[in-house]
């Protein structure tokens, strides 16, 4: 029995942060980086059904990313996870969503998971669509924002319930392998302490490159990606101005402003 | 032989061989008992995990020594406890030497080597010492009596804060049964001693020899006038010694026959704790050793021997329960009964022969012996108990070191775990970036030096409170413009320095201290100064005391003996005398910690202030109760909090002015605490810092 954990980097900004010269990011210097928090979730209950199990369980992280993506991995390892994948290759950078499961439906093709885990969405760029889009190219059953699990391992389907508007909750069972995105907040993550994380530090990372999951360069980056980050910039501040005085006072000033914006002046 | 010489004490006169014989089996099967005690008491300190002393051992002796003799560590404030205890002691070992002594005549000296002298002025003098020894013994437990069955001393009650009514453990009335056994017990040695030696005198009364020196027993021969004068004759008299003399004796025997199974057992673990004592207990804690394979003390045997030994030298005096921060605001902990609970527990799993299975020694829990990980996240490792312990308990490492394990397995308040993972991601606890660490001498005319890029003099470590909290900036602000003005060369590492880490280790994250002290001791060791200096005490205990475990040995100092200096020397010049009428508190990690007492009072002297002492005060601070990490815990909501008990302390002196404090936690901790208790605008909390600056002037001095 194997659950795999797909896992990403995040950056959140520091203090007085910069553009990068190419316009399209913000300057490394000025990022912090940590495990995606939904991501912490999604190991955790990956973690609870191990403890859980009878029979041995397999966690197995998966993140997609350059050499300091180990951090997370190793901060994964140290909270329970048995194994961590890294796939990296230079051609993978500029990928958007699609192209990133592209090669995570790879992994878990290889892995041969009974179940995929992954975050709704991640904290820096929020696309949420990774993990569901892995389930389409995998040509899985998929739970999109799933606040409860019950799953035991071993079982052939799982019941989850998933948030929808206006606090209702969807009941569902699902067949696996299956693709499942989790919400947070659907459990609480377990402490790393410090010790465990240096501890893991010395467990290996399995590093793989597109040739290993069989994937070809065309099909990642830039080339594999039908959307493309053009600019990020900082926006200019919107102008906001409280009118004072009387009801009538406060009327005829903004039909005033009315008027001058529909240019009746 | 003259006729003095011939006096000695009358031993076994009249007993019958086979009674004298029967005496000596009991007497040996006492001492049998007695040491097979001893044998299981040390193997049970010897289940517990390897510890190396270092130190010198004769030094430790005569420290030992020392504090026994003279007993400082149990008069501190107690007076009469230690008055009384001292009578107890001193009457104890007097009666008990002078007994020892004549077994040595009578079954070694003599019959060996035809060695007397317990005969003649020897005797008699002994005699006399030995009956002084008996008033001093008994006025002594008298009044032990008193306190437990009259005055009702809180610190007394053995009911536990971390237990409920109805619980087993919760009043443990079988301490309350042992204490009055053992006084009695005590009482009847001593008065049926008395009685003895009477009924001797008045059985021997036509013998000159006894009864012309009967004076030299002047408590056994005024009572043998009673006797007389009762109407007790010389037959019955006799009658009776033979009696008392094997109540008497039987009840001494069960005595040692129970030491080490007793409380009694404190005048040898008590005398051994202090003889282990270490003098930095709290300031350094231990580090986890490279063999151990789990961080902290899972299991009774995860304790070291010496601290097995702690939890059986306590004498359940509750002083350090009467000082405990925590306790006097009702969280569910008493350093007393952290102790005494584990001790129960030791007793119950390791004086058995064959050591439990390691699921059965877990100390973790809610039962009888076990300890709560609520109790223990209540401490503030203020040291308030290690302080005071007259028997030299060191709570605060076996707190931590229990902590420790809990960090491991995440069973902690979820917003100290998310303070914890921001000191890890930012080095700092109010998860800023490390930019703006020195962001806050922006603001100041003139600009503080990069330390990592110049040589300076003093290198200024400012912490954590005062680089991010607003309210604290200000004072840092102000700091930083008095040494400009005094001419002193300083510097700040900027983003090179990380939180200290010393509540970081007393919340027993242990891996991420470790992280904290290599990255502080990197930066430090990469900047060129002569010497550090800091404004927040925590930072001062750990690199003063810790850091050294981990390569880094600073010369520091707080920053209250630094300004002392200047004024000393004249770079900091009085402008104006400061008439307040202040107060002082002494923060933990200042005086308790580094017995920074002076330092602040001379300041506060120089300044002009009148300074009101509060009650508690000096090495009896009492906890603002931000240590430990309880400053990354919400108090319960609706109970006191330890600052707004010292703010009502502080609120009683008439007419006080000003709350001085020197640490930017306190002034967070008692500004909140002067509002939440109602004290707004009756006077104010300031720091050391401020009054400073308002009495000096503002002239630059020539560097
Ligand atoms: S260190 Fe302070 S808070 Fe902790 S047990 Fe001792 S006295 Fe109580
Ligand atoms: S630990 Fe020390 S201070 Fe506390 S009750 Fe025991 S002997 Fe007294």
């Amino acid at each position: 029995m194997k659950i795999l954990v797909a896992v990403k980097q995040v950056a959140a900004l520091d203090e007085d942060f910069v553009i990068g010269a190419d316009g399209r990011d913000v300057d490394a210097e000025f990022l912090i980086r940590d495990l995606n928090e939904w991501d912490d979730f999604s190991l955790e209950e990956a973690v609870r059904i191990k403890e859980a199990a009878a029979d041995p369980v397999e966690v197995v992280v998966v993140s997609i990313g350059p050499e300091e993506a180990d951090e997370v991995l190793r901060k994964c390892l140290a909270k329970g996870a048995d194994r961590a994948v890294r796939i990296w290759d230079e051609a993978v950078a500029g990928s958007d969503p699609i192209a990133i499961a592209r090669i995570l439906a790879a992994v878990a093709r290889q892995e041969a998971p009974d179940m995929l885990l992954a975050g709704v969405q991640s904290s820096d760029h929020g696309f949420a669509s990774t993990g569901i889009a892995t389930a389409g190219f995998l040509g899985w059953p998929h739970g999109a924002v799933v606040a409860s699990l019950a799953y035991t391992s071993g079982e052939k389907s799982a019941v989850f319930r998933r948030e929808l508007e206006g606090g209702l909750l969807h009941q569902v069972t699902i067949q696996c392998p299956a693709v499942l995105t989790i919400q947070a907040g659907i459990n609480t993550p377990r402490y790393a302490s410090l010790r465990s994380i240096k501890q893991a530090a010395a467990k290996p990372i399995d590093v793989r490159n597109l040739a290993d999951v069989g994937i070809s360069a065309h099909e990642v980056g830039e080339q594999g990606s039908l959307s493309h980050v053009r600019r990020m910039y900082i926006p200019d501040k919107g102008h906001a101005q409280l009118i004072e005085g009387s009801a009538a006072e406060q009327a005829k000033r903004l039909a005033g402003i009315i008027r001058a914006f529909k240019g009746e002046a | 032989m003259s006729h003095i010489d011939a006096v000695t004490r009358i031993l076994f006169e009249e007993f019958a061989t086979a009674e004298i014989r029967f005496f000596y089996v009991i007497g040996y099967a006492a001492i049998a008992v007695f040491f097979y005690g001893v044998y299981v008491q040390v193997r049970k300190y010897r289940r517990g995990a390897a510890l190396r002393l270092d130190g010198s051992p004769w030094a430790r002796v005569l420290d030992m020594v020392g504090s026994v003799l003279s007993h400082r560590t149990i008069a501190r404030r107690d007076t009469g406890a230690g008055a009384a205890h001292r009578l107890i002691f001193y009457g104890f070992v007097l009666l008990f030497l002078g007994t020892s002594t004549i077994t040595l005549q009578y079954d070694i000296l003599d019959p060996l080597f035809g060695i007397r002298f317990w005969q003649g002025d020897f005797y008699l003098v002994f005699s006399l010492v030995l009956d002084m020894a008996g008033v001093m013994l008994i006025g002594g437990l008298l009044y032990m009596m008193a306190r437990r069955g009259w005055m009702k001393l809180p610190k007394l009650d053995y009911a536990r804060p971390d237990r409920v009514p109805g619980d087993p453990d919760f009043e443990r009335p079988q301490y309350r049964r042992e204490d009055w056994a053992f006084l009695w017990m005590l009482i009847i040695i001593g008065v049926t001693g008395y009685i003895l030696e009477a009924a001797r005198l008045v059985w021997l009364q036509d013998r000159p020899l006894v009864w012309q020196t009967r004076w030299w027993s002047p408590v056994g021969a005024e009572l043998a006038e009673a006797l007389r004068t009762a109407g007790l004759s010389a037959a019955t008299a006799g009658t009776l010694r033979h009696g008392l003399w094997w109540f008497h004796g039987l009840i001494a025997l069960a005595l040692i026959a129970l030491i080490p199974w007793t409380k009694v057992k404190h005048i040898f673990t008590a005398a051994a704790s202090l003889l282990v004592r270490d003098p930095l207990a709290a300031q350094r804690l231990p580090r986890i050793p490279e063999s151990q394979a789990e961080p902290g003390v899972a299991k009774i045997t995860d304790f070291t021997w010496k601290q097995l030994l702690n939890l059986d030298a306590c004498t359940k005096c509750g002083r350090c329960h009467e000082a405990c921060p925590a306790r006097a605001v009702g969280a569910p902990l008493s350093p007393r009964d952290v102790i005494l609970s584990l001790r129960e527990f030791a007793n119950a799993a390791l004086e058995k022969n064959v050591l439990p299975d390691a699921v059965e020694l877990g100390v973790h829990g809610k039962a009888p012996g076990q300890v709560t990980m609520e109790t223990l996240w209540s401490c503030r490792t203020c040291m308030a108990c290690v302080e005071i312990c007259p028997v030299a308990v060191e709570h605060i490492p076996i707190i931590v070191q229990m902590r420790r394990k809990l960090v491991e397995e995440g069973s902690m308040e979820p917003l100290l775990q998310k303070t914890l993972q921001t000191i890890h991601k930012t080095g700092n606890s109010f998860g800023e970036s490390r930019r703006k660490r020195g962001a806050w001498s922006k603001a100041l005319p003139f600009a503080v030096k990069d330390a990592r890029k110049e040589a300076v003099d003093v290198l200024w470590f400012v912490g954590d409170y005062a680089s991010f909290d607003p309210r604290n900036q200000s004072v840092t602000q102000i700091f930083a413009t008095l040494l400009h003005e005094a001419g002193v060369d300083f510097g700040i590492l900027f983003d090179g320095e990380s939180n200290a880490g010393n509540d970081v280790r007393r919340v027993g994250e242990e891996g991420l201290y470790e992280v904290l002290a290599e990255a502080n001791i990197s930066a430090l060791h990469q900047a060129k100064f002569n010497s550090v200096v800091t404004t927040d005490p925590h930072s001062f205990n750990t690199i003063r005391n810790e850091y050294p475990d981990f390569g880094g040995k600073f010369e520091i100092q707080h920053y209250t003996t630094l300004l002392r200096q200047l004024f000393d020397k004249g770079r900091l010049r009085m402008a104006r005398k400061l008439d307040y009428r202040v107060t002082f508190h002494d923060p933990c990690h200042l005086g308790r910690f580094n017995k920074g007492y002076e330092a602040p009072r001379e300041l506060l002297a120089l300044l002009g202030c009148e300074l009101v002492e509060m009650g508690r005060s000096r090495a009896n601070s009492f906890c603002c109760g931000a240590g430990g990490g309880r400053i990354w815990i919400p108090d319960p909501v609706g109970s006191e909090k330890p600052a707004q008990n010292r703010m009502r302390e502080a609120a009683a002196i008439d007419g006080l002015e000003v709350y001085v404090v020197s640490c930017p936690k306190d002034l967070t901790m008692f500004e909140d605490a002067l509002k939440t208790t109602g004290n707004e605008g009756k006077f104010v909390v300031k720091e050391l810092i401020e009054l400073v600056r308002e009495a000096v002037s503002h002239e630059l001095v020539p560097a």
